[in-house]
């Protein structure tokens, strides 16, 4: 997996692509979520429109990062959920835990 | 054991996380080569990926010197992949629903319920002290 970074309206919007599944993924996504803390962002977009798959490491990862932001007064949106992975929120009822948009700026418009 | 080893249609890594793109290269190589759709082949690398975690995080311990092996085959239009771990054995029957209130806003316990879903069988044979063999079929 690879992962950049943006803004768009102050909020900021990190743009995995590949696979997400466990390993080195795993601390790439959290550190930088961690970091994005810090310096004071806690309104998070995630654009999972490059990402292929993700297996339940994945899933861990958007929960950690929801939980992780909510705790800091944040708030995290997905943006371009794919169908794999609409398929894998709506198996493990997660669907019902995040709030999901068809596009980046209806996610950004959002907050 | 320090790096991956690959015998013909079967791959054998060292409980290290790090191993787990080449078990998804090396199965979805396979899948692809058997002429399997995106989808399917998706669905069987998750699945593979999350009982291989498994094997190496929560039965080996991530101990190094412990492997896990993986091994492919096509039936006429079915694929079976059996997953072997070295760890103490394990009761699926035992795992939280993940899809309780209660659990889900866990990080993890989702791996095996996953698996479920997304294949058409899936065979847990798991004995104290001679780890688990998990052998998973997808029709295509």
């Amino acid at each position: 997996m690879k992962l950049s970074d943006s803004e768009k309206d102050g909020i900021a919007i990190l743009e995995p692509k590949g696979k997400i599944m466990g390993g080195p993924d795993a601390t790439l996504l959290h550190d930088k979520l961690h970091e994005l803390i810090e310096s004071g962002k806690k309104k998070v977009v995630i654009d999972l429109s490059k990402v292929e798959w993700m297996n339940s490491t994945g899933l861990g990862i958007l929960i950690s990062s929801l939980t992780t932001l909510r705790n800091s007064q944040g708030e995290l949106k997905l943006a371009n959920v794919t169908d794999k992975i609409q398929s894998l929120l709506t198996i493990t009822k997660l669907v019902t835990v995040f709030e999901a948009f068809d596009s980046i700026d209806d996610a950004v418009k959002s907050f | 054991m320090k790096k991956p080893k690959i015998t013909g249609d079967c791959i054998e890594i060292p409980s290290v996380e790090d191993f787990l793109p080449d078990v998804d290269d090396f199965i979805e190589g396979k899948l692809e080569a058997y002429g399997l759709n995106k989808s399917d082949i998706a669905d069987i690398a998750i699945s593979v990926t999350e009982l291989v975690t498994n094997g190496i995080v929560h039965a080996n311990k991530l101990i190094p010197e412990k492997t896990v092996k993986v091994v492919i085959s096509k039936k006429n239009s079915a694929v079976e992949i059996a997953i072997t771990d070295q760890g103490d054995g394990f009761d699926p029957d035992a795992i939280d629903n993940p899809i309780e209130d209660e659990n889900l806003l866990k990080e993890v316990g989702r791996g095996v319920f996953i698996v479920k879903s997304l294949m058409d069988r899936v065979v847990f044979d798991s004995k104290p002290g001679k780890g688990t063999t998990v052998t998973m079929t997808k029709h295509f």
